[in-house]
């Protein structure tokens, strides 16, 4: 087993595609964990699978709490399967649900009832 | 022979089916199917019928094998509930945001002049301003605009946001401030005046604000002003941020409505209580005036109107005049009501007096016979009307093992507690009290300020957990369950309801805790006040310790925790008491209608 004595930091990590993802939709969405008060983290990746990417997200995380975003934006937590991912809305939508995905990831570690993020994609 | 006894009550239908050889019934089987229309109506019949075949499916009979059916003679009562508030509060001229925004910005108090983020460039240096931030102005534009004027030395010492953007803003300013978000009536918020901004600690409450001396310092109040303010701390007490805002003539009023006065007429005296005095004096003076003729409210008050509503419900149902319908029993409870504070800005709650009631009235006898003769007709048997109701339900309760006579039975339904005694002699007397179930019900939406009635019944039926993963919840006693399957995401972090049909969510903040003190104080404020009131009454001394043994039946019996909280209420008076076992089987269902089949065995 890998033991490692620098701890993480326990973030929200977001992964997002290259060259398919607008900068503002990630904006939005780190805009959302910030005013929950969480730390998260932002990479870029090749892929543009937001539910591969929120996958590989939550199993980046230390606290398990992913956001891919590609086509979509998709929350995923660490103890669920992984095409079945917290929820996954359409990328271009408005700032308001784009903010609330981030908010919702930030309220999945915080355990608060979730804001709502519009239709599921 | 084959005989059945059905009992139609408000809310089921139940049949005891019984072969009955030289006076002695052997029971064969019971059903149970919910009351078709309301009781003592012909939409019974079809209730009847089901609930007839269920129990005779059970032992492969037909319809044509039954020789006799029996039918209860209901008791002739019906309840209504009303609740009318006795205090409110008003804001006039001064106002103030009190409320918890899940996520407030900065730390501490802030004083100023209210003025729009669009004429923060207008401020001098030197000014105390506390900023007003619409939706239309984003976190980026007003953190940059508050530090432009900061640079310029004009006092920026708090905010108020439309949007849920505190923590944003508050994040990209130089100098931090307290700041309040999520205030939905930001335009209600005046320009010019001065305001107080407090923001507590996570995990802390605001102390300034919430007390009326702290709101004297900020604003450099007279004692005779301070003692206007007391409302105004008083409804922020708990709150993590709020802002008060003075304007010159502002004051706010906590205004006591005239409730009026409530005249309890009985066969020899008569009492006059002021609705004011709460609930504990009206009681005290239905129990001194007993028995009870009417109650009525003076007119053009409060009371007046709350009595008046349920004499019309009544009258509806019973097709009489207002006139005749006769309240014959009241029970007063004290509670408390969340109103909307007039004059808030954030849709402000506080919580104001009221006293609910639950009126009783006799009403005609209802059409049983009817009910028979058309059953007659339908079934080709034969169908007659047995006994009295009551005294059917305590020859059913007697078969509980351990029982004995003489026994009360308190029946709890929906609409009215019954409470029968019957003595060694065989000899029994009933009696019918307002309040039950409904009445339950009533008390737990009012406190919580849930409009819809199903929230509350649910609430009042089933237990409380919290959902406190994705994957468990924490049951009201502690106990966590774990689930394969993730839970639906609507209920994550929620005080949800353990209904049959799954979780509902409690919408609101309420913790578990809250609610199910809320649910067990009004079923100890209706149960437990009726049980002890019914045995009184039919005590024969009326003193409650003169009684030995107490059984529950009817539907609120079945409840999960009212039978223990009058077990345990009763036993401080060395009394048995307990949930009914009729026929060692059937639990707390079922008495009237065993009942009617064993006096007919007793040939009556």
């Amino acid at each position: 087993m890998n033991v490692s004595f620098d701890a993480p930091k326990p973030e929200i990590k977001i992964f997002y595609g290259k060259n398919s993802v607008p900068k503002d939709i990630v904006g939005q969405v780190t805009l959302g964990i910030e005013e929950e008060g969480l730390p998260f983290s932002v990479e870029e990746k090749e892929s543009s699978d937001a539910l591969h990417l929120a996958y590989k997200a939550a199993e980046a995380s230390h606290l398990g709490v992913g956001i891919g975003i590609g086509e979509n934006v998709t929350l995923h937590f660490i103890k669920f399967k992984e095409d079945e991912p917290l929820f996954s809305i359409k990328s271009e939508n408005n700032e308001e649900n784009l903010r609330n995905m981030g908010a919702n990831a930030a309220r999945l570690v915080k355990r608060m009832p979730f804001k709502d993020v519009g239709e599921q994609a | 022979m084959i005989i059945a006894g059905i009992d139609i009550g408000n809310a089921s239908t139940e049949t005891a089916l019984a072969r009955v050889t030289d006076g002695t019934p052997e029971f064969l089987a019971s059903g149970i199917v919910g009351t078709t229309g309301i009781k003592g109506t012909r939409q019974n019949i079809h209730g009847v019928f089901a609930s007839l075949k269920q129990a005779l499916d059970k032992v492969n009979l037909t319809v044509e094998d039954v020789d006799l059916v029996r039918l209860n003679e209901a008791a002739p009562v019906i309840g209504d509930v009303a609740m009318e508030t006795i205090t409110e509060t008003i804001i006039t001229e001064s106002t103030m945001i009190g409320h918890n925004p899940s996520t407030p910005g900065g730390l501490g108090t802030g004083v100023g002049k209210t003025a729009s983020i669009r004429d923060l460039k207008k401020a001098n240096k030197g000014d105390s301003v506390i900023v007003i931030i619409p939706r239309e102005i984003d976190f980026e534009n007003s953190s940059q605009m508050i530090n432009e004027a900061d640079a310029r030395g004009v006092y920026v010492n708090g905010a108020i946001v439309q949007r849920d953007d505190g923590v944003l803003i508050n994040n990209r300013l130089n100098n931090k401030i307290p700041i309040v978000d999520e205030v939905a009536l930001i335009e209600k918020v005046p320009m010019g005046m001065r305001a107080a901004v407090e923001v507590a600690e996570p995990g802390q409450v605001i102390d300034q604000l919430s007390n009326p001396y702290g709101i004297a310092t900020v604003f450099d109040l007279t004692s005779d002003e301070t003692k206007q303010v007391v409302p105004v701390s008083r409804a922020l007490i708990g709150n993590r941020s709020a802002v008060v805002i003075k304007t010159p003539a502002g004051d706010v009023k906590e205004r006591k409505i005239p409730a009026g006065k409530i005249i309890v007429e009985g066969e020899h005296k008569k009492a006059e209580i002021n609705v004011d005095d709460g609930a504990e004096a009206i009681m005290e003076a239905i129990r001194s005036v007993a028995p009870v003729l009417d109650v009525t409210g003076e007119p053009g008050t409060n009371a007046g109107g709350m009595l008046e509503k349920v004499r019309q419900v009544m009258s509806n149902l019973t097709n009489q005049s207002p006139k005749n319908i006769k309240i014959q029993d009241l029970l007063a409870v004290d509670t408390f009501v969340p109103q909307k504070v007039r004059g808030g800005i954030a849709d402000e709650f506080s919580m104001e007096n009221a006293v609910g009631i639950a009126a009783m009235v006799k009403a005609d006898k209802l059409q049983m016979s009817m009910i028979a003769e058309e059953l007659e007709k339908e079934l080709k048997v034969k169908v007659e009307v047995g006994g009295v109701e009551a005294d059917m339900a305590i020859r059913g309760a007697l078969t509980t093992p351990g029982s004995n006579k003489p026994m009360a039975i308190i029946d709890m339904g929906a609409g009215s507690t019954d409470a029968a005694i019957i003595n060694r002699a065989g000899k029994i007397h009933s009696i019918h009290l307002a309040g039950a179930g409904n009445m339950v019900t009533m008390l737990i939406g009012s406190e919580l300020g849930f409009d819809d009635m199903g929230l509350p019944e649910d609430i009042k039926k089933y237990p409380l957990a919290k959902v406190e993963s994705m994957f468990h919840i924490r049951h009201e006693d502690g106990t966590v369950q774990f689930f394969d399957e993730p839970l639906d995401p609507r209920v994550f972090a929620r005080v949800v309801i353990l209904t049959p049909n799954g979780m509902v969510p409690i919408p609101g903040n309420y913790p578990m805790e809250r609610i199910k003190q809320v649910r067990q104080d009004a079923k100890k404020k209706v149960f437990v006040v009726n049980a002890i009131r019914a045995l009184e009454r039919v005590s024969p001394t009326g003193n409650v310790r003169d009684m030995e043994f107490v059984t529950m039946v009817g539907g609120s019996a079945l409840d999960f925790e009212i039978p223990q909280m009058i077990t345990d209420a009763l036993s401080r008076y060395s009394i048995v008491a307990g949930r009914a076992n009729i026929r060692a089987s059937e639990g707390p269902r079922n008495a009237v209608a065993t009942g009617l089949v064993l006096a007919y065995c007793e040939g009556e």
